[in-house]
């Protein structure tokens, strides 16, 4: 038990110490598309309200509707995954090899490496958050929905890391993942409720997608942040639900393209 | 004589990227797939705001969208014609491969950035265009305005490729450049917004100092009301500033290019 714990802890270490060789790119890549993501909508929201922030749009009055957002960039800071690259590169160029004969799985090294990420998430999304509390961008928060938020939150970094890790395992058949990561995230950023709450959506479409894993990836989530009333079991049970069927599905994939596996580079 | 030069090399890059993607079938496919969807949800999600307010700023829910589908149709040409040779410069650059493009009987530029075609995404035009008319027609845009269309969409298209050159130059200096690519694409995303969105010292500093914002609220204004035609001044004089400031700083840049591996 010592050893594996060990081992986690040392991949953890290497992990992080590779994030930090690079951290001017990972700071570019990972904070800043949220960031402007963030500052278009922010801008976007105060020219739809124009004169009238009073007025309510799904619900939602200016302060309400930034209040949204800001939780919403907590959450992406805190939740989202982006493991499927190096994952796909490894696959690609043949680095897994070496995985199939140490004492060390391919997944547990990559779920250690996405632990030592979310250190990394979790510092920004704080600093985050002391912005928008500082600047009087948020003007308000409960800390106990903040508590409960941040718990739920590592909780879809979970989901995530599942979802990501298959992604990457498509690697097996494809010769740039990419494009699905890519997909992934359009998809889940539409109808997650990412570009705005559910509210704004017809009304056939918000029905549909609770039928879907989307909406309790961002909306319910930053719901809880916001310090609404949520049924917190509904989005445990989905999102777990959802989780068992990406594990299985995970492990599917891996031991399918296992089978096609050539090593290329060795 | 240079001009069809050029012309034939960039014939032989084009046909080398369609060859090269018929044996990526699926790739391929999944490639065409993302830009639709792409399009799709960039214009439903305007659609879905335009649901519980008249107005954006001035205009209309048919004058956005017809904004955003001319943006999709620039973007279209951007991501098949440039964008991949972006996100290959700073591989270049690190590996030390850019020597092998800066050694070829043609300007480095063009190798450097010309020399990848996306084939997959040739057909997404049909899609991007198809929204573009159709929005045009729902704004009642004039023949003259049709005629118009085609070359200021490459006017955009124009201003930016050189922002992006200008700034993916500064890989240079770095030693993994890729960051910069992501900076480029946020450039994008700001340029896929009129500038009226924003507040007036963001709108000052896109449109004077980075002058992405342009890109497509240059051409849609003057589209939309020939005698808003100032901003389109403005962005074809910043056009030509930035290019020719652009060849002395590529020069400049490619003195610091180490070459590694070399």
């Amino acid at each position: 038990m010592t050893s594996w714990i060990a081992k986690w802890w040392q991949t953890m270490k290497t992990a992080w110490s590779n994030y930090m060789t690079y951290r001017y790119n990972l700071f570019l890549q990972i904070v800043g598309p949220a960031l402007v993501f963030f500052f278009i909508k922010y801008n976007l929201w105060v020219s739809i309200y124009g004169e009238t922030p009073e007025t309510k749009i799904g619900g939602y009055t200016l302060t309400a509707m930034i209040t949204y957002h800001i939780w919403g960039f907590v959450l992406t800071m805190m939740a989202k995954g982006h493991h499927a690259v190096d994952l796909g590169q490894e696959i690609r160029l043949g680095r897994i090899s070496s995985y199939l004969i140490y004492p060390f799985n391919f997944w547990e090294f990559h779920a250690a490496s996405f632990l030592a990420f979310q250190f990394y998430q979790f510092f920004v999304a704080g600093l985050s958050l002391l912005f928008f509390y500082s600047t009087g961008l948020l003007e308000t928060f409960n800390l106990q929905a903040l508590l409960l938020g941040i718990v739920y939150a590592q909780f879809i970094s979970v989901f995530w890391f599942i979802l990501q890790f298959a992604t990457g395992l498509m690697a097996f058949w494809l010769e740039e993942t990419w494009i699905l990561r890519v997909i992934l995230e359009i998809l889940t950023a539409f109808l997650s409720g990412a570009f705005f709450p559910l509210e704004i959506y017809p009304e056939w479409i918000q029905k549909l997608l609770h039928y879907t894993p989307f909406p309790y990836l961002t909306y319910y989530p930053t719901k809880i942040f916001m310090g609404d009333t949520v049924n917190i079991l509904v989005p445990v049970l989905t999102i777990s639900f959802w989780m068992v069927v990406g594990i299985i599905l995970n492990r599917f994939l891996w031991k399918r393209g296992l089978r096609l596996y050539t090593a290329a580079g060795m | 004589m240079k001009l069809k030069y050029y012309w034939d090399i960039y014939s032989k890059f084009v046909s080398t990227s369609f060859t090269e993607a018929s044996s990526f079938r699926l790739s391929f496919f999944l490639i065409a797939v993302m830009d639709i969807i792409f399009y799709l949800t960039t214009l439903f999600s305007v659609s879905f705001i335009f649901d519980h307010v008249q107005n954006i700023g001035p205009w209309n829910k048919n004058q956005l969208l017809f904004f955003i589908s001319f943006m999709l149709a620039l973007d279209h040409i951007h991501m098949t014609t440039i964008s991949e040779s972006f996100w290959r410069f700073s591989d270049h650059i690190r590996t030390g491969s850019l020597d092998f493009l800066i050694l070829r009987p043609a300007h480095s530029l063009f190798s450097v950035f010309f020399s990848r075609f996306r084939a997959a995404t040739v057909l997404n035009g049909v899609v991007a265009w198809a929204f573009l008319i159709y929005y045009g027609n729902q704004i009642d845009l004039s023949w003259l305005g049709w005629v118009f269309v085609p070359f200021l969409i490459l006017l955009g298209l124009n201003l930016l490729l050189v922002i992006e050159i200008f700034l993916s130059t500064a890989m240079f200096w770095m030693v993994e450049g890729a960051g910069i690519n992501f900076i480029r694409m946020q450039f994008q995303q700001l340029a896929r917004w009129p500038d009226f969105i924003f507040s007036k010292y963001t709108r000052k500093f896109l449109t004077i100092v980075v002058p992405i914002s342009l890109v497509g609220t240059a051409p849609v204004k003057f589209l939309l009301d020939f005698k808003d035609y100032q901003y389109l001044l403005w962005m074809i004089l910043f056009s030509i500033l930035l290019w020719v400031l652009l060849f002395s700083w590529w020069r400049f840049a490619l003195k610091k290019y180490e070459s590694a591996s070399s």
